[in-house]
């Protein structure tokens, strides 16, 4: 077994991980495209902790670069906390209420 | 801003016809509720146009020249006015302008193709007008809480209106949220007036600026917290959007126009009195645009995933919400500019895209693209208008879009924030990807099995119309920005200079 | 030591309503209790303004005949309060006739008030 095979069958089942139903979907790709844009996404955030320090950022995008290739897929986790069940819903809005009192506290 | 002592006219009519025009539609029988509502409808497009600049108080007094003891409209003097106020101003008029004519052509459709509670609905398209005007025209935080209370009651009704349970289930969890975040604004409000003794936000802001509130700011944090609460659940920002987002997908499209245009209207308006009243305290621009790059990002990311044609729009204005926000949240000359005029082009473009979606109901009803229609060869008119739609939405000159995107970009670049200006871009790439993948499975793609339906389809002329005004209104903007900009800038100096 | 006045019980009072509704809203599972929950969330806010609006010895902010000005703006309580109080009572009551209106149409199509089975998220 070759190193390139197994490069190709690790892709192949990561892109496996997205179809739903009968592989050939317009779901799939816009799971692929998504993936990629979220992967994107955390990098370019990731990088904002620049603007604290360098070194901080740089350490970050790393890791979440690392750990977002090592959970992929996640589009799947994220649609499933996006979902419109209510009480998710205001968990997360309680979490960020939370967040932005404590900010707007600890700045002031 | 032209100035006068007495009230202005216009203002009380354009709550007050709506209102009215509402109590009345809802009782009549179907063959009076068309010509009434239509008319009053042109008689506020008309009003909003015609209308001169000025104030409506419903107390209060000019502020008083200490020196003189005259009453004077100079806001660099120190003085209370006290007043419960609406303002009728430049940025008033082109908003309510918009949002008017959204209302003429959501009416007219609404009377067409509804069949059954035709009244009632209708009185609720009137209402959402009424409270989108009341929250951009306000300044007072008492009519402001009342506006967005309002206001979410009535995209609860709009939500329900069609019928489904999908659509009950939206309408009863933002009820739930907006019963929430309604008690959190009123907190909000109960802990500035405890804080000032104001009601005016003008008033407010001359009484923090002016005597400062030393060990009490921790309130006003608070306030702030409860402020924001309200902002996001108004414009549907990042925790929210999934009870938004599916109020937008539930509804009739001809009603999510309305509701996108409330919506823009109440971030821009709840917007400005945030950055107004606390935007001296540390950390509360960061807040803002830290809330609107999770917005735009993870709106546009849910669009992606989406199978259905209305569900991908409405992710799509909750993802250009974000643009909105983050003009506002800068802070700047520029962001401010950027962002206000994002949101008259994003009302006008996802209006065309919205309107180009309720003609896919008379094909049918079904906007799914897990079936594919080509439906570009039954109307190839739909076909192209949805396309230029998707490119005026993902900012490609000449359309309007374009303009204010740039704008944007270049006041993050100039705060020294060039990666938003990067998720900016890629956020408007990937508009035109998601956008793209519905257009061509609903009107490109040729359907598997041959289809028997050729028969042609009368698509209503006032639909048709409606569609190729905006796109006009499109392209004009998009190449001659001015036209919307001289409304804006004037306002933006006026925010900032206070 | 924070002297305890009528006032600072009202706050007091008021905080408790608010975050006992709060918690209500959030954690009940039952549509119904999350509607009454919502109701003394809405008290909460009421009486905070109410508390915010009071003065010892204060009267009603309405200028009567033969009262001097003097007198009557030393004494009045703020006025604003009131007027908003008045209208979340209205506020409340629609909400409230609102929610409880969608909840009837669910509960006939489903059989059930619990939040986690009606409003629970789903693929679209």
């Amino acid at each position: 077994m070759t190193s390139t095979e197994t490069f190709y069958e690790k892709l192949k089942k990561w892109l496996d991980n997205f179809i739903t139903g009968s592989g050939y979907t317009n779901i799939t790709t816009g799971y692929i495209t998504g993936e990629l844009q979220f992967l994107v996404f955390i990098i370019i955030l990731s990088v904002f902790f620049r603007l604290f320090s360098v070194p901080l950022a740089i350490i970050l995008l790393i890791f979440i670069t690392a750990f977002a290739l090592y959970f992929a897929p996640v589009i799947k986790d994220v649609e499933k906390e996006n979902m419109n069940d209510l009480n998710r819903v205001l968990y997360w809005m309680v979490i960020y209420f939370a967040i932005i009192i404590a900010i707007t506290l600890w700045g002031g | 801003m032209i100035e006068s002592i007495s009230n202005l006219w216009s203002i009380p009519l354009l709550v007050i016809i709506p209102m009215l025009t509402a109590i009345i539609v809802n009782f009549l029988y179907d063959k009076a509720i068309k010509p009434i509502a239509i008319s009053s409808a042109i008689i506020i497009l008309i009003i909003s146009i015609i209308s001169p600049y000025g104030y409506h108080w419903f107390c209060g007094h000019p502020a008083l020249n200490p020196e003189t003891l005259t009453f004077t409209f100079n806001p660099n003097i120190f003085g209370y006015k006290l007043s419960l106020e609406f303002i009728f101003g430049p940025l008033q008029h082109i908003m309510i302008f918009i949002s008017s004519l959204i209302l003429l052509f959501c009416v007219i459709l609404s009377t067409i193709g509804l069949t059954k509670h035709q009244g009632p609905y209708i009185a609720l398209l009137f209402l959402l007008f009424m409270s989108s005007a009341i929250v951009i025209m306000v300044n007072d935080l008492y009519h402001l809480w009342i506006a967005v209370e309002i206001g979410s009651l009535i995209v609860v009704g709009i939500a329900a209106a069609s019928g489904t349970s999908i659509s009950h289930k939206a309408a009863l969890k933002y009820g739930l949220f907006s019963a929430i975040s309604g008690a959190g604004l009123a907190v909000s409000l109960a802990l500035v007036l405890g804080l000032t003794g104001f009601s005016n936000i003008s008033d407010a802001i001359m009484y923090l600026k002016q005597f400062g509130i030393g060990e009490m700011s921790t309130v006003l944090y608070i306030a702030f917290g409860f402020f924001v609460l309200s902002w996001m659940y108004a414009g549907g920002l990042a925790p929210i959007h999934p009870l938004k987002s599916e109020v937008y997908g539930a509804s009739y499209p001809h009603g999510t126009a309305l509701l996108q245009a409330q919506s823009k209207l109440m971030l821009v308006a709840i917007g400005i009195i945030m950055l107004r009243l606390f935007g001296m305290l540390p950390f509360v621009k960061e807040v803002m645009i830290f809330l609107s790059v999770i917005t735009m990002m993870i709106g546009v990311i849910m669009a992606l995933i989406q199978i259905d044609f209305r569900w991908i729009i409405a992710y799509l204005i909750i993802s250009h919400s974000g643009f909105v926000t983050l003009g506002i949240g800068l802070g700047t000359q520029e962001g401010l500019i950027g962002g206000i005029f994002q949101a008259v082009n994003d009302i006008i473009y996802m209006t065309i895209l919205l309107l180009c979606c309720e003609a896919l109901f008379y094909f049918g009803g079904k906007t799914s693209t897990k079936e594919a229609y080509d439906i570009a060869k039954k109307s190839p008119f739909i076909a192209t208008a949805t396309i230029l739609g998707a490119i005026a939405a993902s900012g490609i000159p000449p359309f309007n879009g374009f303009q204010s995107e740039i704008i944007l970009i270049q006041a993050c670049l100039k705060e020294g924030l060039p990666e938003i200006a990067v998720l900016i871009l890629m956020v408007s790439v990937t508009t035109f990807i998601a956008l793209l993948r519905g257009i061509y499975r609903i009107f490109l793609k040729p359907p598997e099995l041959q289809d028997q339906d050729n028969s042609n389809v009368d698509l209503p002329k006032v639909l048709i119309i409606g569609i190729i005004i905006f796109i006009i209104l499109s392209i004009i903007i998009g190449i001659y920005p001015d036209i919307v900009l001289r409304f804006i800038i004037p306002v933006v100096k006026e925010v900032l200079s206070i | 030591m924070t002297e305890v006045t009528i006032q600072l019980l009202g706050f007091i009072a008021a905080a408790i309503l608010i975050v006992v509704g709060m918690g209500g809203m959030l954690f009940l599972d039952n549509l119904i209790k999350k509607i009454i929950a919502f109701t003394l969330l809405s008290d909460g806010v009421n009486l905070l303004l109410v508390a915010l609006a009071y003065r010892e010895g204060g009267i009603v902010p309405i200028l009567l005949p033969g009262m001097s000005i003097y007198d009557f703006t030393s004494r009045a309580i703020l006025i604003f309060p009131a007027g908003i109080v008045l209208t979340n009572i209205v506020i409340g009551v629609s909400t409230t006739a609102i929610l409880v209106a969608l909840v009837i149409m669910l509960y006939r199509r489903y059989g059930t008030l619990k939040a986690s089975v009606i409003l629970k998220g789903e693929r679209r």
